[in-house]
Protein backbone atom coordinates (compact mmCIF):
# COMPACT_ATOMS: atom_id res chain seq x y z
CA UNK A 1 0.00 0.00 0.00
CA UNK A 2 1.18 3.67 -1.09
CA UNK A 3 0.83 5.43 2.00
CA UNK A 4 1.43 8.41 1.32
CA UNK A 5 -0.22 8.71 -2.71
CA UNK A 6 -2.83 11.39 -3.44
CA UNK A 7 -5.70 9.17 -3.26
CA UNK A 8 -5.11 7.72 -0.28
CA UNK A 9 -4.96 10.80 1.12
CA UNK A 10 -7.95 12.10 -0.78
CA UNK A 11 -9.93 8.76 0.48
CA UNK A 12 -9.05 9.99 4.14
CA UNK A 13 -10.80 13.19 3.24
CA UNK A 14 -13.31 11.84 2.04
CA UNK A 15 -13.86 9.56 4.38
CA UNK A 16 -13.71 11.97 7.00
CA UNK A 17 -16.46 14.54 5.61
CA UNK A 18 -18.85 11.19 5.47
CA UNK A 19 -18.55 11.02 9.11
CA UNK A 20 -18.73 14.70 9.99
CA UNK A 21 -21.55 14.98 7.55
CA UNK A 22 -22.94 12.03 9.62
CA UNK A 23 -23.13 14.09 12.60
CA UNK A 24 -23.85 17.13 11.77
CA UNK A 25 -27.01 16.23 10.43
CA UNK A 26 -27.87 12.70 11.24
CA UNK A 27 -26.12 12.65 14.96
CA UNK A 28 -27.81 16.05 15.73
CA UNK A 29 -31.44 14.93 14.24
CA UNK A 30 -31.73 11.96 17.53
CA UNK A 31 -31.20 14.17 19.69
CA UNK A 32 -33.52 16.79 19.04
CA UNK A 33 -36.08 15.62 21.37
CA UNK A 34 -33.46 15.41 24.66
CA UNK A 35 -32.86 19.33 23.77
CA UNK A 36 -36.87 20.08 22.71
CA UNK A 37 -37.38 18.78 26.12
CA UNK A 38 -34.50 20.83 27.72
CA UNK A 39 -33.44 17.69 29.64
CA UNK A 40 -30.30 18.92 28.92
CA UNK A 41 -28.46 21.62 27.34
CA UNK A 42 -27.04 22.02 24.11
CA UNK A 43 -23.65 21.52 25.42
CA UNK A 44 -24.44 18.19 27.61
CA UNK A 45 -25.92 17.17 24.70
CA UNK A 46 -23.23 17.38 22.14
CA UNK A 47 -20.75 15.91 24.70
CA UNK A 48 -23.15 12.72 25.15
CA UNK A 49 -24.21 12.15 21.92
CA UNK A 50 -20.21 12.33 20.91
CA UNK A 51 -19.16 10.20 23.72
CA UNK A 52 -21.97 7.80 23.14
CA UNK A 53 -21.55 7.62 19.12
CA UNK A 54 -17.94 7.31 19.44
CA UNK A 55 -18.09 4.30 21.89
CA UNK A 56 -21.12 2.82 19.08
CA UNK A 57 -19.00 2.79 16.68
CA UNK A 58 -14.77 1.86 18.21
CA UNK A 59 -17.19 -1.30 19.71
CA UNK A 60 -19.41 -2.48 17.39
CA UNK A 61 -19.12 -0.58 14.34
CA UNK A 62 -17.06 -3.65 12.35
CA UNK A 63 -19.73 -5.77 11.55
CA UNK A 64 -21.52 -2.93 9.35
CA UNK A 65 -18.53 -1.57 8.15
CA UNK A 66 -17.37 -5.16 6.69
CA UNK A 67 -20.71 -4.83 4.39
CA UNK A 68 -19.73 -1.82 3.21
CA UNK A 69 -15.89 -2.71 2.48
CA UNK A 70 -16.42 -6.29 1.39
CA UNK A 71 -20.16 -7.68 1.83
CA UNK A 72 -21.10 -5.65 -1.34
CA UNK A 73 -18.38 -6.22 -3.94
CA UNK A 74 -15.16 -8.23 -3.29
CA UNK A 75 -12.64 -5.54 -2.86
CA UNK A 76 -9.84 -7.70 -1.76
CA UNK A 77 -10.15 -9.53 -4.61
CA UNK A 78 -9.29 -6.19 -6.50
CA UNK A 79 -5.61 -4.95 -7.14
CA UNK A 80 -4.98 -2.71 -4.74
CA UNK A 81 -4.70 0.53 -6.70
CA UNK A 82 -8.14 -0.06 -8.46
CA UNK A 83 -9.81 -1.10 -5.11
CA UNK A 84 -8.52 2.56 -3.57
CA UNK A 85 -9.77 4.08 -6.45
CA UNK A 86 -13.08 2.34 -6.82
CA UNK A 87 -13.51 2.96 -2.68
CA UNK A 88 -12.44 7.04 -3.21
CA UNK A 89 -15.02 7.25 -6.39
CA UNK A 90 -17.93 5.56 -4.34
CA UNK A 91 -17.07 8.01 -1.18
CA UNK A 92 -16.87 11.00 -3.45
CA UNK A 93 -20.14 10.13 -4.79
CA UNK A 94 -22.11 9.22 -1.91
CA UNK A 95 -20.50 12.89 -0.28
CA UNK A 96 -21.46 15.08 -3.34
CA UNK A 97 -24.76 13.41 -3.33
CA UNK A 98 -25.38 14.21 0.59
CA UNK A 99 -24.30 18.00 0.16
CA UNK A 100 -26.31 18.37 -2.66
CA UNK A 101 -29.30 16.68 -1.05
CA UNK A 102 -28.67 18.48 2.33
CA UNK A 103 -28.47 21.91 0.58
CA UNK A 104 -31.96 21.19 -1.17
CA UNK A 105 -33.16 20.09 2.39
CA UNK A 106 -33.81 16.56 0.89
CA UNK A 107 -33.71 13.75 3.72
CA UNK A 108 -31.55 11.78 2.37
CA UNK A 109 -29.28 8.65 4.26
CA UNK A 110 -26.09 8.78 4.05
CA UNK A 111 -26.34 4.52 4.13
CA UNK A 112 -28.38 5.08 1.34
CA UNK A 113 -25.78 6.84 -0.39
CA UNK A 114 -22.66 4.54 0.27
CA UNK A 115 -24.33 1.78 -0.93
CA UNK A 116 -25.79 2.93 -4.45
CA UNK A 117 -22.12 4.47 -4.63
CA UNK A 118 -20.11 0.96 -3.86
CA UNK A 119 -22.49 -0.89 -6.27
CA UNK A 120 -21.87 2.19 -8.54
CA UNK A 121 -18.20 0.78 -8.68
CA UNK A 122 -18.91 -2.58 -8.64
CA UNK A 123 -20.67 -2.15 -11.97
CA UNK A 124 -18.06 -0.28 -13.57
CA UNK A 125 -15.40 -2.72 -12.30
CA UNK A 126 -17.54 -5.58 -13.84
CA UNK A 127 -18.10 -4.08 -17.16
CA UNK A 128 -14.10 -3.84 -17.29
CA UNK A 129 -13.78 -7.26 -15.99
CA UNK A 130 -11.88 -6.67 -13.16
CA UNK A 131 -14.48 -8.69 -11.21
CA UNK A 132 -17.64 -10.74 -12.52
CA UNK A 133 -21.33 -9.46 -12.41
CA UNK A 134 -22.09 -12.52 -10.07
CA UNK A 135 -19.29 -11.32 -7.56
CA UNK A 136 -21.59 -8.25 -6.91
CA UNK A 137 -23.95 -9.47 -3.99
CA UNK A 138 -26.70 -8.84 -5.13
CA UNK A 139 -28.40 -10.77 -2.28
CA UNK A 140 -26.53 -9.05 0.06
CA UNK A 141 -27.45 -5.94 -1.62
CA UNK A 142 -31.74 -6.87 -1.68
CA UNK A 143 -31.67 -7.85 1.77
CA UNK A 144 -30.15 -4.14 2.36
CA UNK A 145 -32.93 -2.51 0.41
CA UNK A 146 -35.77 -4.66 2.01
CA UNK A 147 -33.82 -3.26 5.11
CA UNK A 148 -34.47 0.59 3.76
CA UNK A 149 -38.02 -0.68 3.96
CA UNK A 150 -38.75 -2.27 6.86
CA UNK A 151 -36.65 -0.51 9.36
CA UNK A 152 -39.12 2.62 9.50
CA UNK A 153 -41.92 0.28 9.33
CA UNK A 154 -40.34 -1.53 12.60
CA UNK A 155 -39.78 1.46 13.79
CA UNK A 156 -42.92 2.57 13.81
CA UNK A 157 -44.53 -0.68 15.17
CA UNK A 158 -42.04 -1.12 17.90
CA UNK A 159 -43.03 3.02 19.31
CA UNK A 160 -46.43 2.51 18.49
CA UNK A 161 -46.80 -0.60 21.01
CA UNK A 162 -43.79 1.22 23.59
CA UNK A 163 -45.62 4.24 23.72
CA UNK A 164 -49.24 2.39 23.91
CA UNK A 165 -47.66 0.33 26.54
CA UNK A 166 -46.54 3.90 28.31
CA UNK A 167 -50.29 4.92 28.57
CA UNK A 168 -51.97 2.18 29.35
CA UNK A 169 -49.60 1.79 31.95
CA UNK A 170 -48.45 4.52 33.11
CA UNK A 171 -50.51 7.60 31.92
CA UNK A 172 -53.26 6.46 32.48
CA UNK A 173 -53.06 5.81 35.97
CA UNK A 174 -50.73 7.96 37.40
CA UNK A 175 -52.51 11.04 38.70
CA UNK A 176 -50.23 13.58 37.66
CA UNK A 177 -49.26 13.44 33.88
CA UNK A 178 -46.70 16.15 34.82
CA UNK A 179 -44.80 14.54 37.31
CA UNK A 180 -44.39 11.59 35.14
CA UNK A 181 -42.81 13.25 32.13
CA UNK A 182 -40.75 15.06 34.80
CA UNK A 183 -39.26 11.38 35.98
CA UNK A 184 -39.76 10.40 32.07
CA UNK A 185 -36.68 13.26 31.60
CA UNK A 186 -34.23 11.21 32.92
CA UNK A 187 -34.93 8.23 30.95
CA UNK A 188 -35.22 10.54 27.91
CA UNK A 189 -31.53 10.98 28.81
CA UNK A 190 -30.27 7.34 28.61
CA UNK A 191 -32.76 6.46 25.42
CA UNK A 192 -30.76 9.34 23.84
CA UNK A 193 -27.57 7.92 24.88
CA UNK A 194 -28.99 4.58 23.40
CA UNK A 195 -29.95 6.00 19.84
CA UNK A 196 -26.77 7.87 19.88
CA UNK A 197 -24.92 4.57 20.23
CA UNK A 198 -26.73 2.83 17.98
CA UNK A 199 -26.57 5.02 15.09
CA UNK A 200 -22.61 4.53 15.76
CA UNK A 201 -23.01 1.37 15.17
CA UNK A 202 -24.39 1.26 11.66
CA UNK A 203 -24.09 5.14 10.23
CA UNK A 204 -19.54 4.69 10.96
CA UNK A 205 -19.36 1.98 8.13
CA UNK A 206 -20.69 4.87 5.99
CA UNK A 207 -17.18 6.49 6.39
CA UNK A 208 -15.09 3.59 7.65
CA UNK A 209 -16.66 1.07 5.25
CA UNK A 210 -14.78 2.47 1.76
CA UNK A 211 -11.92 3.75 4.11
CA UNK A 212 -11.12 0.33 4.69
CA UNK A 213 -11.63 -1.13 1.55
CA UNK A 214 -9.23 1.78 0.12
CA UNK A 215 -6.70 0.48 2.52
CA UNK A 216 -6.87 -3.32 2.04
CA UNK A 217 -7.89 -3.88 5.20
CA UNK A 218 -11.29 -6.28 4.18
CA UNK A 219 -11.02 -8.83 6.73
CA UNK A 220 -13.38 -10.12 8.96
CA UNK A 221 -11.44 -7.71 11.55
CA UNK A 222 -11.50 -4.20 10.80
CA UNK A 223 -8.56 -2.30 12.65
CA UNK A 224 -10.03 -0.38 15.49
CA UNK A 225 -7.86 2.70 14.42
CA UNK A 226 -10.23 3.00 11.29
CA UNK A 227 -13.35 2.91 13.28
CA UNK A 228 -11.56 5.43 15.62
CA UNK A 229 -11.14 8.09 13.37
CA UNK A 230 -14.12 7.65 11.69
CA UNK A 231 -16.47 8.02 14.98
CA UNK A 232 -14.08 10.95 15.74
CA UNK A 233 -15.23 12.68 12.43
CA UNK A 234 -18.88 11.76 13.62
CA UNK A 235 -17.88 13.50 16.87
CA UNK A 236 -16.27 16.72 15.30
CA UNK A 237 -19.44 17.01 12.89
CA UNK A 238 -21.75 17.32 15.89
CA UNK A 239 -19.30 19.57 18.12
CA UNK A 240 -18.82 22.02 14.72
CA UNK A 241 -22.28 21.80 13.12
CA UNK A 242 -24.49 19.64 14.25
CA UNK A 243 -25.05 21.99 17.22
CA UNK A 244 -27.20 24.28 14.81
CA UNK A 245 -29.10 21.47 13.37
CA UNK A 246 -29.65 20.51 17.19
CA UNK A 247 -30.68 23.78 18.37
CA UNK A 248 -32.82 23.82 14.93
CA UNK A 249 -34.65 20.94 15.72
CA UNK A 250 -34.75 20.96 19.14
CA UNK A 251 -37.23 24.09 19.08
CA UNK A 252 -39.70 22.66 16.59
CA UNK A 253 -39.35 19.25 18.75
CA UNK A 254 -41.10 20.51 21.62
CA UNK A 255 -44.32 18.18 21.16
CA UNK A 256 -41.82 15.19 21.73
CA UNK A 257 -42.32 15.15 25.58
CA UNK A 258 -40.33 12.90 27.60
CA UNK A 259 -42.58 9.99 27.27
CA UNK A 260 -43.19 10.15 23.83
CA UNK A 261 -39.26 10.92 22.65
CA UNK A 262 -37.85 7.94 25.02
CA UNK A 263 -40.70 5.40 23.23
CA UNK A 264 -39.50 6.96 19.75
CA UNK A 265 -35.78 6.66 20.65
CA UNK A 266 -35.61 3.32 22.17
CA UNK A 267 -37.74 2.09 19.14
CA UNK A 268 -35.52 3.70 16.73
CA UNK A 269 -32.29 2.57 18.36
CA UNK A 270 -33.22 -0.83 18.83
CA UNK A 271 -34.37 -1.51 15.33
CA UNK A 272 -30.89 -0.22 14.17
CA UNK A 273 -28.56 -1.96 16.56
CA UNK A 274 -30.35 -5.29 15.62
CA UNK A 275 -29.47 -4.06 11.92
CA UNK A 276 -26.18 -3.65 13.22
CA UNK A 277 -25.81 -7.08 14.42
CA UNK A 278 -27.45 -8.04 11.10
CA UNK A 279 -24.06 -6.16 9.14
CA UNK A 280 -27.44 -4.20 7.31
CA UNK A 281 -26.46 -0.15 6.43
CA UNK A 282 -29.74 1.08 7.26
CA UNK A 283 -30.88 4.85 8.09
CA UNK A 284 -31.18 5.94 11.52
CA UNK A 285 -32.91 8.97 10.34
CA UNK A 286 -35.80 7.45 8.27
CA UNK A 287 -36.10 4.50 11.20
CA UNK A 288 -36.83 7.50 13.74
CA UNK A 289 -39.12 9.16 11.70
CA UNK A 290 -41.07 5.93 11.42
CA UNK A 291 -41.23 5.46 15.25
CA UNK A 292 -42.31 9.07 15.29
CA UNK A 293 -45.31 8.24 13.15
CA UNK A 294 -45.72 5.20 15.49
CA UNK A 295 -46.08 7.35 18.55
CA UNK A 296 -48.34 10.10 16.46
CA UNK A 297 -50.63 6.84 15.59
CA UNK A 298 -51.11 5.90 19.35
CA UNK A 299 -52.30 9.79 19.50
CA UNK A 300 -49.23 10.61 21.37
CA UNK A 301 -48.75 13.63 19.09
CA UNK A 302 -51.14 16.68 18.54
CA UNK A 303 -49.84 17.17 14.36
CA UNK A 304 -47.74 14.04 12.51
CA UNK A 305 -46.60 15.83 8.91
CA UNK A 306 -47.21 12.81 6.89
CA UNK A 307 -46.44 14.70 3.59
CA UNK A 308 -42.66 14.04 4.82
CA UNK A 309 -42.85 10.16 4.06
CA UNK A 310 -43.31 11.33 0.47
CA UNK A 311 -40.23 13.12 0.50
CA UNK A 312 -38.51 9.90 2.25
CA UNK A 313 -39.72 7.88 -0.24
CA UNK A 314 -38.57 9.65 -2.84
CA UNK A 315 -34.89 10.71 -1.51
CA UNK A 316 -34.85 7.42 -1.15
CA UNK A 317 -36.25 6.03 -4.80
CA UNK A 318 -33.47 8.63 -5.95
CA UNK A 319 -30.83 8.24 -3.75
CA UNK A 320 -29.65 5.11 -5.00
CA UNK A 321 -29.38 5.78 -9.17
CA UNK A 322 -28.00 9.21 -8.20
CA UNK A 323 -25.52 7.90 -6.28
CA UNK A 324 -24.91 4.94 -8.51
CA UNK A 325 -24.18 6.99 -11.51
CA UNK A 326 -21.94 9.72 -10.10
CA UNK A 327 -19.78 6.51 -8.78
CA UNK A 328 -19.75 5.74 -12.53
CA UNK A 329 -19.35 8.67 -13.75
CA UNK A 330 -16.17 9.91 -11.04
CA UNK A 331 -14.49 6.42 -11.47
CA UNK A 332 -14.43 6.64 -15.42
CA UNK A 333 -13.33 10.72 -14.84
CA UNK A 334 -9.96 9.79 -12.88
CA UNK A 335 -9.23 6.17 -14.21
CA UNK A 336 -11.52 5.46 -16.71
CA UNK B 1 -29.24 21.22 6.90
CA UNK B 2 -31.28 17.72 7.13
CA UNK B 3 -33.59 17.77 9.29
CA UNK B 4 -36.23 15.85 10.29
CA UNK B 5 -38.36 18.87 12.23
CA UNK B 6 -40.62 18.44 8.87
CA UNK B 7 -42.16 15.68 10.49
CA UNK B 8 -43.76 17.88 13.12
CA UNK B 9 -47.13 19.28 11.75
CA UNK B 10 -48.34 22.21 13.17
CA UNK B 11 -50.93 21.44 15.97
CA UNK B 12 -54.19 22.95 15.07
CA UNK B 13 -55.43 22.47 18.78
CA UNK B 14 -53.80 25.58 19.88
CA UNK B 15 -55.16 27.54 17.27
CA UNK B 16 -58.75 25.68 17.95
CA UNK B 17 -58.90 27.10 21.64
CA UNK B 18 -57.99 30.64 20.73
CA UNK B 19 -60.38 30.62 17.83
CA UNK B 20 -62.74 29.45 20.60
CA UNK B 21 -61.96 32.32 22.87
CA UNK B 22 -62.46 34.71 19.60
CA UNK B 23 -65.63 33.71 18.90
CA UNK B 24 -66.54 33.84 22.36
CA UNK B 25 -65.32 36.83 23.53
CA UNK B 26 -67.62 38.30 20.12
CA UNK B 27 -70.59 36.73 21.85
CA UNK B 28 -69.87 38.22 25.19
CA UNK B 29 -69.89 41.67 23.66
CA UNK B 30 -73.43 41.40 22.99
CA UNK B 31 -74.48 42.00 26.51
CA UNK B 32 -73.69 45.25 25.72
CA UNK B 33 -75.56 45.88 22.91
CA UNK B 34 -78.56 44.07 24.14
CA UNK B 35 -78.51 46.57 26.73
CA UNK B 36 -78.07 49.56 24.33
CA UNK B 37 -80.84 48.55 22.13
CA UNK B 38 -83.10 48.36 25.15
CA UNK B 39 -81.92 51.69 26.06
CA UNK B 40 -82.16 52.97 22.93
CA UNK B 41 -78.39 54.17 22.81
CA UNK B 42 -78.44 54.59 18.80
CA UNK B 43 -74.93 55.52 18.76
CA UNK B 44 -73.53 53.40 21.55
CA UNK B 45 -75.11 50.74 19.60
CA UNK B 46 -73.13 51.42 16.61
CA UNK B 47 -69.71 51.98 17.93
CA UNK B 48 -70.77 48.50 19.38
CA UNK B 49 -71.64 46.53 16.51
CA UNK B 50 -68.84 47.92 14.70
CA UNK B 51 -66.40 46.10 17.83
CA UNK B 52 -68.39 43.18 17.18
CA UNK B 53 -67.39 42.59 13.70
CA UNK B 54 -63.99 43.44 14.03
CA UNK B 55 -63.87 40.53 16.43
CA UNK B 56 -66.28 38.56 14.42
CA UNK B 57 -63.36 39.27 11.37
CA UNK B 58 -60.23 38.43 14.09
CA UNK B 59 -62.09 35.28 14.92
CA UNK B 60 -62.43 34.46 11.21
CA UNK B 61 -58.73 34.94 10.86
CA UNK B 62 -58.14 32.66 12.94
CA UNK B 63 -60.36 29.94 11.78
CA UNK B 64 -58.58 30.01 8.31
CA UNK B 65 -55.19 28.93 10.37
CA UNK B 66 -57.00 25.95 11.80
CA UNK B 67 -58.22 24.96 8.82
CA UNK B 68 -54.35 25.70 6.82
CA UNK B 69 -52.75 23.68 9.51
CA UNK B 70 -55.46 20.36 8.78
CA UNK B 71 -54.02 19.56 5.44
CA UNK B 72 -54.98 15.65 3.98
CA UNK B 73 -51.60 14.82 5.19
CA UNK B 74 -51.65 15.63 8.94
CA UNK B 75 -52.03 12.57 11.33
CA UNK B 76 -54.34 13.60 14.60
CA UNK B 77 -54.73 11.91 17.83
CA UNK B 78 -58.82 13.18 16.51
CA UNK B 79 -60.49 12.52 13.17
CA UNK B 80 -59.71 15.21 10.79
CA UNK B 81 -63.25 15.54 9.60
CA UNK B 82 -64.59 15.61 13.38
CA UNK B 83 -62.35 18.70 13.77
CA UNK B 84 -63.80 20.62 11.03
CA UNK B 85 -66.86 19.82 12.07
CA UNK B 86 -66.78 20.89 15.12
CA UNK B 87 -64.75 24.19 13.81
CA UNK B 88 -68.30 25.17 12.27
CA UNK B 89 -70.44 25.57 14.35
CA UNK B 90 -68.06 27.46 16.81
CA UNK B 91 -67.24 30.00 13.98
CA UNK B 92 -71.01 30.27 13.84
CA UNK B 93 -70.83 31.65 17.62
CA UNK B 94 -69.35 34.52 16.48
CA UNK B 95 -71.14 34.34 12.93
CA UNK B 96 -74.83 35.26 14.28
CA UNK B 97 -73.57 37.44 17.12
CA UNK B 98 -72.75 40.14 14.38
CA UNK B 99 -75.66 39.19 12.19
CA UNK B 100 -77.49 40.05 15.49
CA UNK B 101 -75.34 43.23 16.21
CA UNK B 102 -76.23 44.37 12.79
CA UNK B 103 -79.52 43.85 12.59
CA UNK B 104 -79.86 46.18 15.47
CA UNK B 105 -78.37 48.83 13.71
CA UNK B 106 -81.11 48.20 11.03
CA UNK B 107 -83.24 50.16 12.33
CA UNK B 108 -83.95 52.79 15.45
CA UNK B 109 -84.71 50.75 18.35
CA UNK B 110 -88.84 50.28 19.31
CA UNK B 111 -89.90 51.10 23.02
CA UNK B 112 -89.87 48.28 24.39
CA UNK B 113 -92.50 47.03 27.13
CA UNK B 114 -90.79 46.31 30.67
CA UNK B 115 -91.28 42.28 30.44
CA UNK B 116 -89.59 42.05 26.99
CA UNK B 117 -86.38 43.96 28.06
CA UNK B 118 -86.36 41.86 31.21
CA UNK B 119 -86.67 38.52 28.69
CA UNK B 120 -83.96 39.67 25.92
CA UNK B 121 -81.73 40.56 28.99
CA UNK B 122 -82.63 36.99 30.65
CA UNK B 123 -81.46 35.35 27.61
CA UNK B 124 -78.46 37.16 27.26
CA UNK B 125 -77.23 36.51 30.62
CA UNK B 126 -77.95 32.77 30.47
CA UNK B 127 -76.27 33.10 27.26
CA UNK B 128 -73.01 34.35 28.61
CA UNK B 129 -73.45 31.19 31.40
CA UNK B 130 -73.23 28.68 28.18
CA UNK B 131 -70.37 30.30 26.66
CA UNK B 132 -68.71 29.79 30.53
CA UNK B 133 -69.22 26.33 30.01
CA UNK B 134 -68.36 26.09 26.95
CA UNK B 135 -65.25 27.53 27.32
CA UNK B 136 -64.34 25.36 29.84
CA UNK B 137 -64.91 22.58 27.83
CA UNK B 138 -62.93 23.49 25.24
CA UNK B 139 -60.13 24.25 27.63
CA UNK B 140 -60.13 20.87 28.91
CA UNK B 141 -59.71 19.68 25.59
CA UNK B 142 -57.02 22.05 25.22
CA UNK B 143 -55.19 19.88 27.94
CA UNK B 144 -56.16 16.67 26.34
CA UNK B 145 -53.51 16.26 23.75
CA UNK B 146 -51.06 16.84 26.39
CA UNK B 147 -51.68 13.07 28.08
CA UNK B 148 -52.70 11.55 24.98
CA UNK B 149 -56.24 11.28 25.46
CA UNK B 150 -56.21 9.56 28.44
CA UNK B 151 -59.40 7.97 30.31
CA UNK B 152 -59.80 10.45 32.58
CA UNK B 153 -59.75 13.20 31.00
CA UNK B 154 -61.78 12.44 28.35
CA UNK B 155 -64.25 11.58 30.69
CA UNK B 156 -63.52 15.12 32.77
CA UNK B 157 -64.37 16.52 29.08
CA UNK B 158 -67.41 15.03 28.10
CA UNK B 159 -68.79 15.63 31.81
CA UNK B 160 -68.85 19.14 30.54
CA UNK B 161 -70.61 18.48 27.47
CA UNK B 162 -73.99 18.42 29.06
CA UNK B 163 -74.31 21.66 31.49
CA UNK B 164 -73.96 23.55 27.51
CA UNK B 165 -76.66 21.01 26.49
CA UNK B 166 -78.82 22.32 29.52
CA UNK B 167 -78.41 25.79 29.68
CA UNK B 168 -79.11 25.45 25.69
CA UNK B 169 -82.49 24.24 26.56
CA UNK B 170 -83.28 26.22 29.21
CA UNK B 171 -82.52 29.62 26.58
CA UNK B 172 -84.69 27.76 24.08
CA UNK B 173 -88.02 27.36 26.72
CA UNK B 174 -87.22 31.30 27.64
CA UNK B 175 -87.14 32.37 23.84
CA UNK B 176 -90.30 30.77 23.34
CA UNK B 177 -92.45 32.53 25.96
CA UNK B 178 -90.91 35.72 24.74
CA UNK B 179 -91.43 35.23 20.81
CA UNK B 180 -94.89 34.31 22.55
CA UNK B 181 -95.15 38.26 24.09
CA UNK B 182 -93.19 39.40 21.33
CA UNK B 183 -96.30 38.15 18.65
CA UNK B 184 -98.99 40.02 20.97
CA UNK B 185 -97.61 43.38 20.85
CA UNK B 186 -98.49 43.61 16.81
CA UNK B 187 -101.09 46.71 18.19
CA UNK B 188 -98.32 48.59 19.65
CA UNK B 189 -95.37 47.89 17.36
CA UNK B 190 -96.89 47.16 13.94
CA UNK B 191 -95.85 44.10 12.01
CA UNK B 192 -92.46 45.26 11.14
CA UNK B 193 -91.54 45.65 14.56
CA UNK B 194 -93.10 42.39 15.58
CA UNK B 195 -90.88 41.13 12.95
CA UNK B 196 -88.00 42.83 13.85
CA UNK B 197 -87.97 42.07 17.42
CA UNK B 198 -88.69 38.57 16.32
CA UNK B 199 -85.81 38.43 14.41
CA UNK B 200 -83.83 39.58 17.22
CA UNK B 201 -85.20 36.99 19.84
CA UNK B 202 -84.35 34.27 17.15
CA UNK B 203 -80.67 35.14 16.39
CA UNK B 204 -79.84 35.80 20.18
CA UNK B 205 -80.83 32.29 21.17
CA UNK B 206 -79.37 30.85 17.99
CA UNK B 207 -75.71 31.40 19.43
CA UNK B 208 -76.74 29.02 22.55
CA UNK B 209 -77.80 26.22 19.88
CA UNK B 210 -74.42 26.90 17.77
CA UNK B 211 -72.40 26.49 21.12
CA UNK B 212 -74.36 23.08 22.05
CA UNK B 213 -73.73 21.57 18.57
CA UNK B 214 -70.12 22.64 18.76
CA UNK B 215 -70.21 20.79 22.25
CA UNK B 216 -71.60 17.65 20.62
CA UNK B 217 -69.35 17.93 17.78
CA UNK B 218 -66.79 17.54 20.13
CA UNK B 219 -68.19 14.74 22.12
CA UNK B 220 -68.53 12.87 18.63
CA UNK B 221 -64.65 13.49 18.65
CA UNK B 222 -63.81 12.43 21.90
CA UNK B 223 -66.15 9.68 21.31
CA UNK B 224 -63.66 6.55 19.64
Amino acid sequence: MDAISPAVILVFAAAFYMAWNIGANDLANSMGDVVGARVLNLRQVILVAGCMTFLGAALFGSRVTTTIAEGIIPFSQIDQHLATGGALASLLAAGIWITIATYFRLPVSTSHSIVGAVLGFGLVAAKAGIIKFGDIAWIILLRIMFSWILSPIAGMFLAFLVFTLIRRVLIERVRDVRRLEKIFGFLLICSSCYIAFSLGTNDVANAAGSLSAALGKTGVQIPLWILVFSGFGIVLGISTWGYRVVETIGKRITELTPTRGFSADISAATVVLVCSTFGLPVSTTHTLVGAIVGVGLARGLEAVNLAIIRRIVYAWLITVPVSTALAIIIYLGFWG
Amino acid sequence: MRSIGGIFGESPFKPLYEHAKKACETAYALEDVVKAYCDKDTSGLSNLSDRIASLEHAADKIKQDVRRRLPYSVLLPVKRSDILEFLKPQDSISDSAEDLAKLMTLTDPYDLPVDIKEGLMEIMAKTTQILDAYMRLVKKLSELSRTAFRRKGVKEALDLVSPVEELEHQIDVISIGLSRKVFKLEDKLGALGVYHLSRIVELLSNISDYAARAADRLRTMLFR
